[in-house]
């Protein structure tokens, strides 16, 4: 893998473990998120979907977010794939996210040019021994469409935990596009340790970097 | 059957019952449902169906059995289709939990199949909820059991196939729970059938092995459909 290293940012935050009202509010979010469910905004009242709630959070936020950055009017929005296989007409989450942004003016457009051809372990569900590394991620895509040299590509994901799959996805881009930029975002990211945990809401910028082991190191 | 005395049907919609829905829900949402029984509306949450063969082993009806009694005990609603084997067991086992059930029938609400449960749909049109697509009158055709799997899965926060063969109609189900991006889960010892080859595929588009009942409750929201959010 030519990328060993690469910047994301994420907007939320939740944690699997703890009881809190707090951690279970976050909880219930990132169900929501994963269902893309309708949320109520509290500016008006009325009734938006998940991933267009994310986008107008960022829109009205992007001032002081720190991968503001990261949209450029040049840039182009991958969606991550699922860890599964996926059938036609299926619920894809993180495709209804970089939609959303891009309708609400993040980015150049939306092309779902990276596809998995074999199914890997859901990350949240595994054991951490049993996670794909990013290798696996990496063996189990392709790249379906090839663009016209984008100058810049932002990787779009529901939910990070370790990062694995959004290294795997961005080496597969780079060997396709070996000149251009990659970052990634993530609506959410997951905080292992309940202790860390702050609140929904605490956007970041960090890295994700490929350890001797195979594995990833996210930070934070 | 006919409609048992005392007994009100009534209709909403989809949004009525669930809330919103986004564009990959509406594709076979019905326009109209039909309902019987005694359960708020929109319907509360958490709610899973627990599904699978007609002609159940006592190792499928006992593992049934005990998830369902695992999940009442969280104040998970258990859904399923009133068919024979499994899906009776689930309303059954519910109902003596002292839980809560919703059947969606594969018939209109003013018949049954099959005959042999028509006490229990009368139970749980009296005191539970009893739910179909289908208006009064409809002709009962087997292609409706097909499409009354996918509202189930609609309705269904999460699925969990506990025995099933290659043919069997619960499967409808689950590829549609995967298509809708929620939560299906495969009970442990379907995968000890080495003969069968639906849940090595189902596992390749997203499907999870169930161990312990208690797993499901990681995925199920706590809530209504409509959450209020403030970051």
């Amino acid at each position: 893998m030519r990328l060993t290293k690469l910047d994301y940012g994420a907007l939320l935050t939740y944690t699997p473990r703890g009881h809190s009202v707090k951690i279970q509010d976050a909880k219930e979010f990132m169900i929501a998120l994963k269902n893309e469910r309708f949320v109520e905004d509290p500016q008006n009242g009325k009734l938006v979907l998940m991933s267009e709630w994310i986008a107008k959070t960022i829109q009205r936020n992007i001032t002081t977010l720190p991968f503001a950055s990261f949209f450029q009017p040049n840039t182009i929005l991958v969606p991550a794939p699922k860890s599964s296989l996926m059938r036609p007409d299926t619920l894809w989450v993180s495709e209804r996210i970089a939609s959303a942004l891009t309708k609400m003016g993040f980015g150049n457009k939306v092309i779902s040019c990276l596809t998995r051809n074999k199914s890997v372990p859901k990350a949240a569900s595994s054991e951490a021994r049993d996670r794909p590394k990013a290798i696996d991620h990496y063996k189990s895509m392709t790249v379906t469409r090839i663009l016209s040299k984008p100058e810049e590509i932002v990787l779009i994901d529901d939910i990070i935990t370790r990062g694995a799959t959004l290294l795997g996805a961005a080496n597969r881009l780079a060997d396709a596009f070996p000149e251009t930029r990659i970052r990634a975002f993530a609506a959410m990211r997951t905080i292992s340790n309940p202790d860390e945990f702050n609140r929904l809401y605490d956007p970041c910028v960090g890295t994700i970097e490929l350890r001797e082991s195979g594995d990833t190191l996210r930070r934070p | 059957m006919g409609m048992p005395e005392g007994i009100k049907i009534s209709s909403y919609t989809l949004d009525d019952l669930l809330g919103p829905l986004n564009e990959v829900e509406e594709k076979y949402a019905p326009p109209k449902i039909f309902v019987s029984g005694d359960m708020p509306i929109p319907l509360p949450s958490p709610r899973c169906a627990v599904i699978g063969s007609r002609k159940a082993s006592p190792e499928g009806l006992k593992a049934s059995s005990e998830i369902v009694k695992t999940l009442v005990k969280r104040g998970v609603i258990i859904v399923s289709g009133l068919a024979e084997g499994i899906d009776t067991s689930a309303h059954e086992t519910a109902i003596e939990e002292g839980g809560d059930t919703i059947a969606v029938l594969g018939t209109s609400l003013d018949r049954v199949y099959p005959q042999k449960n028509e006490c229990l749909q009368e139970i749980i049109m009296r005191n539970y909820l009893a739910i179909s697509q289908f208006p009064t009158g409809h002709p009962t055709q087997p292609k409706n059991f097909v499409i009354r799997n996918r509202l189930m899965a609609l309705i269904s926060d999460a699925s969990i196939i506990v025995e099933a063969g290659d043919t069997s109609g619960s499967l409808h189900q689950g590829w549609e729970a995967l298509r809708l991006g929620r939560p299906l889960f495969i009970w442990k010892s379907i995968l000890e059938n080495s003969s069968l080859t639906w849940p090595k595929k189902m596992l390749q588009y997203g499907a999870m092995v169930l161990s312990d009942p208690e797993e499901v409750m990681d995925v199920l929201p706590s809530r209504g459909r409509i959450l209020k959010v403030a970051p």
